[in-house]
């Protein structure tokens, strides 16, 4: 290109012609860890592009099915490791629909608690990370200390702070511990203060909202085609939500509304999310309201969950127990089954099909992230460079789950 | 065709049959302890209990009994159905048998588990039976309860060495008489015998004697728990990480058909179980096939050796080749073994007939042993009558006859495989000039070869075997070659294209199919029926 | 729970229903894989089906049946409510011809999931515009979802790609790079021209 101050006649000045190819590949900072973009620029303009995901392929799908059931409660934390209770409860979820059991109800408001507090975790770090991607460095770490309470909680009740592999066919591992409810309810407190807050520094910011507004918008019928559920399918204005639409645990007698866009674009993607925690914070209040203090949280069923370790120790019976449960695996009955719960990012589905035995034939985890990410095509060609930050932000796509 | 319903499923039975026989022929499991196909009916268990429904126009035979009543706080009188074991229930034509649609057989059951649990030690840990174990199954099939007895279990002597293979555990046995019924009834000495009464009940040696017959693994077999154990297999694996292959014993010319569990990871062979073949060996082998497996990896040759000095199977053959070039032609012997399998011995006839072009064909291979009208047959060779099937035109010439030859000076070089000889003090190998050895195991041939190719076991590879009564008998292939060692007829085949002829068959399945169908009467034994104990 | 569904599409495409359940409230139809992309477009447009969502797309190894794998859709109906699996069977006991039409020009949830399908198990959907792999490297040998993949098995080591119209920058030079740090470690030559300076 020559050098612009000098006299040129314009006929003389050779443009090149054809579209850059861009490589934004998986080692950058947009692109949420392992998503590679190779990008056909024309100036600013992406003409083309083609995502490639799998960076973060660990063949979780082959690994279930060398183990036994309950030895796939670390992959799917794994999965989602962002809101990974949501995981757990909806893999349990899945294996109990298939054993046509149902766990006690104490447990049932446990898991929802633990699920929303996994919610809110989730949505604290996909719009904190929006934002300081925007370059707003400070309501990310706002959001990271709101997420950061939520994983001491997680800690205090499961032992580890993000992938904590808490959940059990027919329960959990652990019952509340004593100080769940004050924990719970202080926390969503804390975190609601902190939305505010957010809100306060952000919805006036002009900048924020040029780079959000009318910016990766996608139509509703092209959103319902790639699959897109969760908080992105919400922004296009559809109020499908699955814990209103088939409900599980003790959704359908709780009270919580569903936040839905207008404008499908990432700033109402945003905002879902924002209003999401909201909800999901009433939503533990009513749970820790009505919960047990006392009574079970396993089902009670020596075919599914394991004895009490004293009962191990000292009685046959205890020792058989979980002799047969740990070696050979959980039996669920053979045949398949569909169940979904609505995850972080959307309906996060189980397709699981049994021979009979303890070891699984197959486990198809339906990642809801992997369609919306399959839609970052339709949402970024066209527009410019910089709006691939805030569009494929909104988008929420994590790899763990996108991949497996 | 007489039939019997159980649980609204027509069983077809043979006059005589019991209805558990009749169900275990079809494959519908009713549970049981102590009842075995192979041995007579003992009926102690009561695990088999099933609710027999009277004729048409009979009352059912009721029993009083007394059910605790919750409500009332207090015992009231009950009367119940009279339950039949089903391994004595004789079969009748148009009978109706409820088994597990039937309430008072499933209260049965979780009270009959009770009961067999009530005193048992907490061994599974340390108890060689866990993951093949009757009361862990049936405890969670049919009781999947603690038992209600708050007292301290009753004791009894633990680790009672009861012979030189196996050990017994007081506390574990159920005294189902399975050990007693196999010790008189196969084996034909009845040595064990059961002591005292109630719960101190257990099994003893006679005085004086020890468990020492010829089939005291079949005890150790046919024990539905941990109380029998193998000296052998105690402690040396855990079952869940055992693969079976189907398998033929080698010990002798009877040719159990037997399963080789065997370690995938480890690729080592922990031990072998007998396999159901109503028309060889029933349900049983004998100690010392049941023992075999040692073979497979004790005093084993791996490598190939030339002059005695070890060396890689390539030059080995190499080795051998540049000995055999030229020589073909009427001094040159094949010496086949009636220890392998028939793709070995074919492949050796090959390497006589195409490339050597001889036809001093000598047969060698174990000697003889103990025999008795059970399971063991004199000839310790598994595969004998298939030698002699194999080689039809040419006379197969003995061990005798070789040895002949030999002191005749009719043989400069040999080539032999097998590692054994039927007389074992003949000094025939060492006077031969050049003598190749193909062998699995260290032993005279080995000791008296210029050359020696590393041959795999029976273990390592398929192989046919036809047994004395002429039935040919196909054993899988449980663990991978040793070692640098080679099934014998891709040995051959190295060898024969090392001499410039290449023979027809590469693979296994080739060799396999070119093995004469001839006498294969027999032997698909019935898919492995539910439990691992038969 | 939709029985209708079911009764629904066997009345329309009487020969294409081979088998039908609803174990576990799930209803499921198994269909003749010549028919695959007419019912899906059934169930998609008919009104009274209305499925506007391809929930998931996914195949199954049976390495003992002939066909041997089974490709299984789960459909959604946001309005109606209602939910249905189809599968059909497809390929042949070796895996070498698996081939069933692709149901990407209906959904375009199909598109990547049929990627992911073929990737994982090789099936090949027949009018997909761009099948190649999705998770895997485009160098991987073998589909590792199936049966008889080892789940340890090594892959060959792949050559270093060539791509073209791709400039790659060279190393650091000596006399590119940081200013500080980098210098301090000798490494041979290098530490030999520092002393020289």
């Amino acid at each position: 290109m020559e050098p612009l101050d000098q006299e040129l006649d314009e006929s003389e000045i050779e443009l090149p012609t054809e579209p850059m190819l861009l490589n934004v590949g998986p080692a950058h900072p947009a692109m949420h860890g392992t998503v590679r973009c190779v990008m056909e620029l024309s100036g600013e303009s992406i003409q083309k592009v083609d995502v490639q995901v799998g960076y973060l392929h660990r063949g979780f799908e082959k690994m279930c099915e060398r183990g036994t059931w309950t030895q796939i409660f670390p992959y799917v934390d794994r999965t989602n490791y962002v809101s990974p209770m949501l995981c757990n409860v909806g893999f349990a979820l899945a294996c109990e629909k298939m054993l046509g059991v149902t766990v006690p109800e104490r447990c049932q408001w446990y898991r929802m608690a633990l699920g929303e507090l996994a919610r809110m975790s989730d949505h604290l770090t996909c719009d904190g990370a929006m934002a300081m991607e925007l370059g707003a460095f400070t309501p990310f770490l706002w959001m990271i200390k709101g997420r950061d309470m939520i994983w001491d909680l997680m800690e205090e009740e499961t032992g580890a702070r993000m992938t904590h592999s808490f959940g059990r066919v027919g329960g959990m591992a652990a019952p509340p511990t004593a100080g769940f409810k004050e924990n719970a309810r202080a926390v969503s407190e804390q975190i609601l203060k902190i939305i505010e807050e957010v809100e306060r520094l952000l919805l006036g910011n002009r900048i924020f909202l040029d780079r959000l507004e009318n910016v990766g918008i996608i139509s509703q019928e092209d959103a319902l085609s790639l699959g897109w559920t969760g908080p992105c399918l919400r922004a296009t204005g559809l109020p499908y939500d699955v814990r209103k639409a088939s409900p599980y645990l003790k959704y359908d007698e709780v009270d919580f509304d569903v936040p839905v866009g207008s404008t499908s674009d990432c700033f109402d993607r945003f905002m879902v999310r924002i209003e999401e925690m909201k909800q999901s914070a009433r939503i533990i209040e009513q749970c820790i309201a009505r919960m047990p203090d006392s009574g079970p949280v396993n089902i009670d069923d020596p075919r599914i969950i394991l004895p009490p370790k004293d009962e191990v120790y000292n009685t046959i019976e205890g020792t058989i127990q979980h002799f047969k449960i740990v070696m050979e695996g959980l039996k669920l009955p053979a045949g398949e089954v569909y169940a979904y719960t609505e995850g972080g990012n959307g309906e996060y589905g189980f397709y699981l099909v049994s021979d009979g035995s303890g070891t699984p034939w197959r486990v198809r985890i339906r990642p809801p992230c992997f369609y919306v990410t399959s839609g970052l095509e339709r949402v970024i060609t066209g527009r410019m460079m910089a709006d691939v930050v805030p569009c494929f932000g909104s988008l929420n796509m994590i790899g763990g789950e996108c991949d497996r | 065709m007489p039939t019997f319903k159980l649980d609204e499923r027509e069983i077809p039975f043979e006059p005589g049959d019991t209805v558990i026989r009749a169900a275990h022929r079809v494959g519908v499991d009713i549970p049981h302890y102590c009842w075995h196909p192979g041995l007579s009916v003992a009926a102690n268990c009561r695990m088999c209990l099933v609710e027999v429904m009277p004729p048409p126009g009979r009352p059912a035979m009721m029993l009083d009994i007394l059910t605790w009543d919750k409500a009332k706080g207090e015992y009231v009188p009950q009367r119940k159905p009279k339950l039949q074991p089903a391994c004595q229930q004789a079969a009748a034509d148009g009978m109706v048998v409820k088994s597990q649609t039937s309430e008072h057989v499933i209260k049965a059951r979780s009270a009959v588990q009770e009961l067999l649990l009530l005193n048992h030690p907490v061994d599974c840990p340390i108890c060689d039976q866990a993951g093949e174990c009757r009361l862990q199954d049936y405890w969670l099939q049919h009781q999947a309860k603690s038992k209600r007895m708050r007292d301290e279990p009753v004791h009894k002597p633990k680790g009672v060495v009861f012979g030189p293979n196996i050990v017994y555990d007081a506390e574990r046995c159920i005294v189902c008489t399975r050990c007693v019924r196999v010790s008189e009834e196969l084996a034909q000495d009845p040595v064990l015998s059961v002591r005292e009464r109630g719960n101190l009940n257990e099994i003893v040696v006679s005085p004086g004697r020890q468990l020492d017959h010829a089939y005291t693994l079949m005890t150790e077999y046919v024990c539905p728990v941990g109380a029998l154990t193998a000296v052998d297999f105690r402690f040396k694996a855990r079952v869940w990480f055992l693969r079976s292959a189907r398998t033929v014993c080698v010990g002798c010319a009877t040719g159990c058909n037997s399963f080789t569990d065997y370690d995938p990871r480890s690729q080592k062979v922990a031990r072998y179980r007998p396999r159901e073949n109503l028309a060889v060996n029933k349900y049983w082998m004998c100690d010392d096939g049941m023992l075999d497996h040692a073979r497979i990896h004790e005093n084993r040759v791996l490598n190939g050796r030339v002059k005695g000095e070890e060396t890689t199977r390539e030059t080995a053959v190499q080795k051998a080749a540049e000995l055999l070039r030229g020589k073909e032609g009427p001094k040159v012997g094949v010496v086949l073994s009636a220890e392998h399998s028939q793709e070995d011995n074919l492949a050796m006839l090959w390497l006589a007939r195409e490339v050597l072009k001889t036809s001093l064909i000598f047969v060698s291979g174990r000697p003889e042993g103990v025999a008795d009208n059970i399971l063991r047959h004199s000839d310790k060779n598994p595969n004998s009558a298939g030698v002699a099937e194999l080689v039809d035109v040419l006379p197969l010439r003995s061990f005798p006859d070789f040895e002949d030859a030999v002191a005749k000076g009719q043989l400069d070089t040999v080539v032999s495989l097998g590692s054994a000889l039927p007389q074992p003090n003949s000094t025939a190998p060492s006077k031969v000039k050049t003598l190749i050895a193909l062998a699995a195991h260290e032993g005279p041939w080995v000791q008296r070869a210029a050359v020696v190719l590393p041959a795999s076991s029976w273990a390592e590879s398929d192989g046919t075997f036809v047994n004395a009564n002429g039935q040919a008998q196909v054993s899988e292939k449980a663990i991978s070659p040793q070692g640098d060692s080679r099934p014998a007829w891709r040995l051959v085949s190295e060898l024969g294209r090392a001499l410039g002829v290449a023979p027809s068959w590469r693979k296994a399945q080739e060799i396999e199919a070119a093995v004469p169908k001839t006498a294969r009467n027999s032997s698909s034994p019935p898919a492995p029926s539910a439990g691992a104990n038969g | 729970m939709a029985k209708h569904l079911i009764d629904l599409v066997t009345q329309k495409f009487p020969g294409a229903v081979i088998q039908s359940h609803s174990n576990h409230g799930d209803d499921t139809l198994v269909l003749e894989a010549a028919s695959w992309h007419d019912v899906a477009q059934f169930l998609r447009d008919d009104p009274r089906c209305a499925m506007q969502m391809l929930v998931d797309l996914t195949a199954v190894d049976y390495p003992d049946r002939d066909p041997r794998f089974e490709v299984v859709v789960h459909l959604h109906s946001l309005t109606l409510g209602h939910r249905i699996r189809i599968k059909t069977r497809v390929g042949d006991p070796d895996g070498e011809v698996v081939r069933v039409a692709s149901i990407s020009d209906l959904w375009g949830s199909a598109n990547w999931a049929e990627r992911e399908a073929y990737d994982m198990f090789g099936v090949e959907f027949v009018g997909h515009p761009d099948l190649r792999r999705i998770l895997m490297y485009p160098e991987f040998v073998g589909y590792p979802l199936r049966k008889d993949y080892p789940a340890d098995k090594i892959q060959p080591l792949i050559a270093y790609r060539e791509v073209e119209n791709i400039e790659k920058l060279p190393p650091f030079g000596k006399d590119e790079g940081m200013s500080f740090g980098r210098q301090t470690h000798s490494y041979g030559q290098r530490s030999n021209e520092q002393e020289s300076n």
